[in-house]
């Protein structure tokens, strides 16, 4: 089996050459937990997309998704009535290039693309413009939008 | 609760003492049968081991490899590309990767030799592989003759013999210094044996291949995904071509069975005729049929199932391994990582406890309804 052969000597190689091994995708930044604040599902099954928003009182708000991570700061009085937008000390999002935590309020995401996150259309998160540029040109999006951008009606063009 | 348990006892007891009645051939189908669930059970945990060995390793593989195809075959990539290739979005890393194969006559094996940047490797040292130090009969601080592409010997001092855990791929493998690399192949300055690339998020990967052959129409990008097909493919391949070949051996077993378990010989017929006219009813000569079989069946494929075990797990499979695994003269010698997976269990189970059961379940109901007087008159 020569191609066997050489599919073993390709794969040798990254294990044994000193090659800095990176850890697992989707394993980087904090680990999720518990389940998405406004849907309900488990966070932990989406490590890519995971979003999440720390409070002072250092509670906090897990979602799968930035899409309902909007969902639920655009509409904090229904998902979180006991808690003000003022109490909130951070909001991270992940890179879709590096899937690592970002700060969302400068991040830039991505409108209309053909990736699908858990919950269909998203809100592709980007830590750099130019990595949002590029990816809206890769994956067919319709609009690159700031943080302060997004508003109700923008999560309704997602459904 | 006591009456019914007791009566299960005694008939329990009874199928025992009857089987023990007739031992000969009682141990001549379980052993038969011992055999079946044997093969089968370490063919399954075998081709399984070794998917789950294959699916470890790859975890540490690159994302991606890129090659350069000159006329549809593999040629060296320039190191011009490793930049270009950094800078498309989503790549995290590239590393340029220098290896190739070394023919040595002397046991008619290949070596893969490796190019490694480890500031532990002593200069003009090697590290090695287990199958290497084995065939070639050297031990760490020797030093090993390797003839260059002019000809020529060049001395190299065994540093490190690499450890045993990672045989299945380090097997065959020596790593040398780039330098020496290319100074055994005559391998030009500038040029690399292929491409590793690692990508912050793997989603990305069918982008970044397609821009690559954009960017370089003459390169073939394989991702980490293909290689995992491919090993399934040829592990189930190989896999599925023993079970054809073990097919014939089940198909034996369940005549086999068939008949031993059928064949209700007239003595048989005559002890139940007995027992029914001593009060036994059908449904106790049923159970007591039934407990023999399970006795028969749960005996054969527990030692079976254990036997398999032993002989996958700390014999490596020494029975059909040549079959199954070996890419090069150079065997791994290793020890499968012992698992057992209830899935895999079950489906042995129903594979064979259950054609046997079902083999002697109708012959037994002819025999439990049958008239006692005519059965001992018989």
């Amino acid at each position: 089996m020569p191609s066997t052969r050489l599919f073993l000597s390709l794969l040798l190689a990254s294990g044994l050459a000193a090659t800095p091994s990176k850890p697992g995708a989707g394993a980087k930044g904090p680990v999720p937990k518990g389940n998405c604040a406004v849907c309900g599902m488990v966070v932990a099954n989406f490590p890519d997309w995971a979003a999440v928003v720390t409070f002072r009182d250092g509670s906090q708000a897990w979602f799968d998704g930035p899409k309902d991570l909007f969902t639920y700061l655009l509409d904090l009085k229904r998902y979180a009535p006991k808690r003000a937008a003022a109490d909130i000390t951070s909001i991270q999002v992940k890179d879709y290039y590096a899937l690592r935590p970002t700060d969302a309020r400068k991040a830039f995401f991505v409108l209309g693309s053909d990736i699908m996150g858990p919950m269909g259309r998203e809100l592709v998160p980007f830590g750099t413009e130019a990595g949002a540029r590029d990816f809206l040109k890769d994956h067919h999006g319709k609009k690159v939008l700031g943080f302060a951008e997004i508003n109700l009606g923008t999560l309704k063009d997602l459904e | 609760m006591r009456p019914p348990l007791q009566r299960y006892r005694n008939i329990l007891d009874f199928a025992l003492s009857s089987l023990l009645r007739r031992k000969g051939r009682n141990l001549a189908l379980i052993s038969v049968y011992t055999l079946v669930v044997f093969v089968i059970a370490s063919l399954v945990f075998f081709v399984q081991a070794l998917k789950r060995e294959a699916h470890e390793l790859l975890a540490q593989a690159p994302d991606m490899v890129v090659q350069r195809m000159v006329a549809g075959r593999h040629d060296p990539v320039p190191l011009a590309q490793v930049e270009a290739i950094r800078n498309i979005r989503g790549v995290d890393e590239v590393q340029a990767r220098l290896w190739g194969y070394y023919y040595d006559p002397v046991f008619g094996g290949n070596l893969t030799v490796l190019a490694t940047e480890d500031a532990a490797l002593a200069p003009d040292a090697i590290w090695i592989g287990q199958g290497v130090a084995r065939s070639m009969r050297v031990k760490e601080g020797d030093l090993i003759p390797l003839r260059g592409y002019d000809g020529q010997s060049n001395l190299f001092s065994i540093q490190k013999v690499l450890p045993e855990s990672s045989e299945l791929v380090s097997s065959d493998l020596v790593l040398m210094a780039p330098k020496d690399v290319r100074a055994l192949f005559h391998f030009p300055e500038g040029l690399a044996t292929d491409l590793a690339i690692q990508a912050g998020n793997p989603r990305e990967l069918p982008t970044i291949a397609a821009k690559i052959v954009e960017l370089y129409p003459d390169s073939r990008p394989i991702l980490k995904t293909e290689i995992l097909r491919t090993y399934e493919a040829v592990f189930d391949w190989r896999g599925g071509l023993m079970v054809v070949v073990l097919g014939s051996a089940v198909l034996s077993f369940i005549i086999f069975a068939w008949d031993k378990a059928t064949g209700l010989s007239a003595e048989e017929r005559k002890e139940i005729g007995v027992l029914k006219s001593l009060g036994w009813e059908s449904s106790d000569v049923l159970l007591l049929k039934f407990w023999e079989g399970t006795v028969i069946s749960v005996t054969a494929f527990l030692t079976g199932v254990l036997l398999a075990y032993a002989h996958v797990f700390f014999f490596s499979a020494s029975l059909f391994e040549h079959a199954l695994k070996g890419w090069s003269v150079l065997f791994p010698r290793f020890r499968l990582i012992p698992a057992l997976d209830g899935y895999q269990l079950t489906v042995l189970f129903f594979l064979t406890v259950l054609p046997y059961t079902a083999a002697t379940l109708v012959p037994s109901w002819r025999a439990a309804t049958v008239d006692p007087d005519a059965a001992m008159r018989s």
